[in-house]
């Protein structure tokens, strides 16, 4: 900072990045007398927080926070800001430093615009995307996956909150969820892929990758981890040649770590398949395997 | 499947109590067939079939059949044993299928000892 | 009907399925047909009986005698000795030790003996997948008198007076939460029946839906008639797929009989149950998470200013009960609060549902009274430790729970003790630990379950958690430094008090109570550089003890990295340089010569 080691409110100040908290130490700097330059990359203050609804831990609103930090940075008279422009050098120490910034162009004469959003509403550019929506991308899916996924989404037609059990079934039916047939999904059901695509992410069970002929679940709930089911699992990978959670080149296998299969008197446990194999050792494992073929 | 009304959930029960008491493990009576080779050799099977056909002519679940081995007395085969409850039990030799239906009208269910057939009231003292 | 004179109760749990119930089964009925017996025995196949370890189990009934560790070589010759000429086999039944010989009753074996069955009532006394059995032994009885003659309040007073807990781990007076349900005025209202059972190493849940479903399905309809509901919804794991199997059936059958449904027996009370499945996402066990879950929404926790008596489910009223809970409630009301409440202790009435499993000997389900001593289910029911090793520690509550050491065996179990000691009822998981586990290991296990189950949403949790399982991680791997204990108790704070659910607000539970306990392993593991109970890789070295080996070579076969060789003939040595400290040789010896420093 510029005034290190001495009182006098000299020189200015540098504040890279105009979130939520570059814009509050530019207040709190400009508002104790300080020029304060603030750069930010995108061409617009505010930052991430104008994307949420609610923070954490207080469930404040978000807008409610930003907003008036937003307007008075735009206003305030210490705070002269460099959007859409970058940081491209630091030279020097702190209290005397040069510093380079690439403003970007705008094509937009900043001073004499009112922002009356006219150029926004008239750019073609921008305006085919509204008027001529993209093609869809051609679904990955064969005619006869189609009409499977449209029997699973028929099962469940008008059924409250039935994204996951249509993921389910697909699972099921597949062993994983193709990209072609969550897209499917999201449009038949009417929600964003963005949230099929959560709902798909934080579950277990549902793969985002073709798994293998047998799925070999090692348990690794409380009592097979007192009983050694990470050796299990480990002779399991050395064995296979293969990490958990993935699956073997020929497609054989995929092996899995689970939590407690609720077998936990047989621990440690492994299921290959529906088959369930308790009280294992790594030897009587790796025999095991060769009941399952390619 | 009609619909139940309150007072069918003890129909039911009533139906199923032959077959539930026997897992209970409790029963008025308790008839034991002796099965040794020996038993078995002698037409104890018989019997067997003879004792489940009067139980289930009677559509009662109170009463227990259960199998033993050999009692010992081999030349007296086939043999069972019927025990009331709080009686002393009673061993039945050299029985036949219309000995027991004897025994069972009126021991099992009269309460009252077939003398004729029968060999011993009690049963032997174990070390 | 002809009647059979002998019932094989043959457990279909899925401990008993994995062991290959349906094999024996199929084997039996064979041999019944050979002997021309298949008239005159039945084969019923009982949900889990419980004593999973000795699996797979079968009672004959009704001489009570219980036969244990079956396999298809043993049926022919059972059937032709017992069940055709009444001669129990011994050799099958169940030995306590060595010395001792064979019990052949199953009420007198010491881990039935000491069991008082509520939730667990009909275990292994109905085939599951007959409601008349159910009917038989009881069931829906006390939903007609609940529908009957009883009204709404009569219900929930009944409920409050019994003292009933959640049994799902925190302990909510049930009755409260029906009351506060009631209250709220609502055309819909909605109870909700969690099996999603994720804690690892408890499996209650399971056994009681495999073993007597309908138990659950009257307590959610009379939980429905208390509240005002006329659906139930029950959110039950993916990785139970007999469960889930028996569930859809004993459901199909109540709407058949009319127990279920529309005017359930005539009385004009209608309640429907769907079953909605989960897919494996431990935090939807917490119940705003499971309502999201329900309703399709990414299932993350969410703040629970509003209680869901009032706004739950579809912003509806919703009642959520665990499993055990729901089974429990038709007893009460069948035999009156008073009953019940006379079992257990000042504030936990009746009966609780343990999963006993880890290092000892009778692992299984077992239902005992609260105010039961730990020392009386370890080494009373679960018949002490395995292989004789000396008792280190029980750890109960899964994930939120906490570790017990010896010195507090003697603990009566209740809600609020658990908690004074640092654990928690929690679902019920019990998990014995012996010698040779270490409890830095047991803390870094749970750390890593928590980390990959938070969902995310809270820093606190998120980050937090992560950084106490790095720290662990270190300690584990002998780069432990000073200070990073007192670092673990300020970060388990943070944690605590920056969480929004349970699951964070309790993770730290695993970490301070081996803390409280087992301070001087983590001492160890930092100031010494060593693991006391051999298992920290980082810290262990395998030895072949040269005067016990006797040159088998076995190891040498097994070992991954053929870190093992030796003259023939002659002791052999492990290579240590190439060792990775997998412990197949010392699995593979048969003289115990490899030893674990």
């Amino acid at each position: 900072m510029s005034s290190q080691g001495s009182n006098n409110k000299v020189g200015s100040v540098l504040v890279v990045g105009a979130g939520i908290g570059g814009m509050q130490a530019s207040l709190d700097l400009a508002n104790a007398g300080f020029k304060v330059y603030l750069v930010e990359r995108s061409p617009a203050i505010g930052g991430v927080m104008s994307q949420l609804d609610k923070t954490f831990p207080t469930n404040d609103c978000a807008m409610c926070t930003l907003a008036p930090r937003m307007v008075e940075c735009g206003s305030h008279i210490n705070i002269e800001k460099l959007t859409y422009s970058e940081v491209e050098s630091i030279e020097g120490e702190p209290g005397a430093f040069k510093v380079r910034v690439r403003k970007k162009a705008r094509s937009v004469k900043a001073d004499q615009c009112t922002g009356c959003g006219e150029c926004m509403a008239n750019c073609l550019v921008r305006n085919r995307a509204y008027v001529e929506p993209a093609e869809p991308e051609p679904l990955e899916l064969t005619p006869g996956e189609l009409s499977e996924v449209n029997r699973i989404l028929a099962e469940h037609e008008g059924e409250r909150g039935s994204v996951l059990p249509i993921l389910q079934d697909i699972n099921a039916r597949y062993k994983w969820l193709p990209p072609g047939a969550m897209r499917h999904v999201s449009e038949a059901v009417g929600i964003p892929l963005s949230r099929v695509l959560r709902i798909a992410t934080f579950y277990n069970v549902f793969s985002l990758e073709p798994r293998g002929e047998h799925i070999i679940r090692v348990c690794l709930g409380t009592a097979c981890h007192v009983k050694g089911g990470s050796r299990i699992l480990e002779s399991l990978e050395r064995e296979l040649d293969v990490q958990a959670g993935r699956t073997t080149g020929d497609r054989r296998f995929t092996l899995e770590a689970v939590r407690c299969l609720g077998c936990c008197g047989l621990a440690p446990v492994v299921t290959i398949d529906e088959d369930v194999y308790g009280k294992i050792t790594p030897q009587k494992i790796v025999k095991a395997l060769d009941k399952y073929p390619a | 499947m009609a619909k139940l009304r309150p007072e069918d959930l003890d129909k039911i029960t009533e139906r199923m109590k032959k077959v539930m008491s026997l897992r209970e493990g409790s029963g008025r009576a308790k008839i034991t067939i002796h099965m040794g080779t020996c038993g078995i050799s002698a037409g104890a099977r018989k019997i067997m079939s003879a004792v489940i056909e009067c139980v289930s002519e009677l559509d009662t679940g109170d009463i227990i059949i259960t199998s033993s081995g050999c009692a010992g007395l081999c030349s007296k085969e086939p043999m069972m044993t019927v025990e009331l409850e709080g009686q002393a039990p009673v061993k039945y030799i050299d029985l036949t299928e219309e000995k027991v239906n004897k025994i069972f009208t009126e021991h099992v269910m009269g309460g009252k000892i077939v003398a004729d057939y029968a060999l011993a009231i009690g049963s032997e003292q174990a070390l | 009907m002809k009647k059979s004179r002998m019932h094989l109760m043959l457990c279909a749990g899925t401990g008993c399925v994995s062991n290959g119930s349906f094999r024996i089964k199929a084997d039996l009925e064979q041999e019944l047909g050979k002997h021309e017996l298949q008239d005159e025995i039945a084969v019923v196949m009982t949900g889990c009986n419980g004593f999973c370890a000795q699996g797979p189990v079968m009672v004959v009934q009704p001489d009570n005698i219980f036969y244990q560790l079956l396999s298809e070589k043993d049926i022919p010759h059972l059937v032709e000795e017992h069940f055709l000429k009444g001669r129990p086999v011994k050799r099958l039944m169940y030995t306590p030790s060595l010395e001792k010989a064979p019990v052949p009753k199953m009420s007198e074996i010491d881990f039935f003996e000491k069991q008082r069955l509520i939730a667990l009532r009909n275990r292994g006394m109905i085939d599951p997948e007959k409601i008349e059995e159910a009917i038989a032994r009881g069931g829906y009885r006390a939903l007609a008198r609940a529908l009957t003659s009883m009204t709404s309040q009569e219900i929930i007073q009944t409920v409050k007076d019994s003292g009933l807990r959640g049994r799902g781990g925190a302990g909510f007076p049930t009755g409260r939460k029906w009351e506060s349900a009631a209250s709220h005025h609502s055309k819909e209202k909605y109870i909700i029946c969690n099996a999603d059972e994720g804690d690892p190493g408890a499996f209650m849940d399971r056994s009681i839906i495999e073993s007597d479903p309908h138990s659950v399905l009257e307590g959610m309809a009379i939980a429905g008639k208390a509240v005002g509901a006329g659906q139930g919804y029950i959110y039950i794991r993916t990785e139970y797929p007999l469960a889930l199997q028996r569930l859809n059936l004993a459901i199909k059958q109540a709407m058949e009989y009319g127990l279920l449904g529309h005017d359930i027996l005539g009385t004009g009370f209608d309640f429907d149950i769907s079953v909605f499945r989960g897919a494996g996402a431990f935090v939807c066990g917490e119940s705003s998470a499971l309502r999201a879950s329900i309703q399709g929404d990414p299932p993350e926790p969410f703040s629970k200013q509003v209680h869901a008596t009032e706004k739950g489910l579809w912003e509806k009223p919703t009642v959520l009960n665990n499993v055990e809970t729901l089974a429990i409630v038709p007893e009460i009301i069948k035999r009156g609060a008073g009953w019940f409440s006379q079992i257990g202790t000042e504030t936990s009435k009746g009966t609780k549902v343990f999963a006993l499993v880890g290092k000892v000997r009778n692992t299984g389900l077992v239902e005992v009274p609260m105010g039961i001593t730990l020392r009386e289910i370890i080494f009373d029911i679960g018949g002490g430790m395995e292989n004789g090793k000396a008792f280190k520690a029980v750890q109960t509550g899964g994930p939120s729970g906490g570790c017990i050491p010896a010195s507090l065996l003697d603990l009566p179990i209740d809600y609020e003790r658990l908690t004074e000691v640092g654990s928690m009822m929690g679902s019920g998981g019990m998990i014995v630990m012996d010698e040779d586990n270490c409890m830095v290991d047991v803390a870094r296990y749970f750390l890593e379950f928590l980390r990959s189950e938070s969902c995310g949403k809270c820093t606190a949790c998120r980050e937090g958690v992560d950084a106490m399982y790095r720290i662990v991680t270190d300690i584990c791997d002998g780069k432990g430094n000073q200070g990073d204990i007192q670092l673990l108790e300020e970060l388990s704070q943070a944690v605590k008090d920056g969480s929004l659910c349970q699951l964070g607000a309790t993770a730290s539970n695993p970490v301070l109570s081996t803390l409280r306990y087992f301070k001087d392993e983590y001492e160890t593991h930092i100031n010494e550089q060593r693991c006391p109970a051999g298992v920290c890789r980082a810290l262990i070295t395998y030895t072949i003890d040269a005067e016990k080996c006797n040159a088998c070579l076995l190891c040498v076969k097994n070992c991954p990295q053929q870190a093992i060789s030796g003259e023939k003939g002659k002791p052999q040595t492990i290579d240590q340089e190439k060792c990775i400290k997998c412990g197949v040789c010392r699995d593979v010896c048969r003289s115990e010569a490899v030893t674990v420093q």
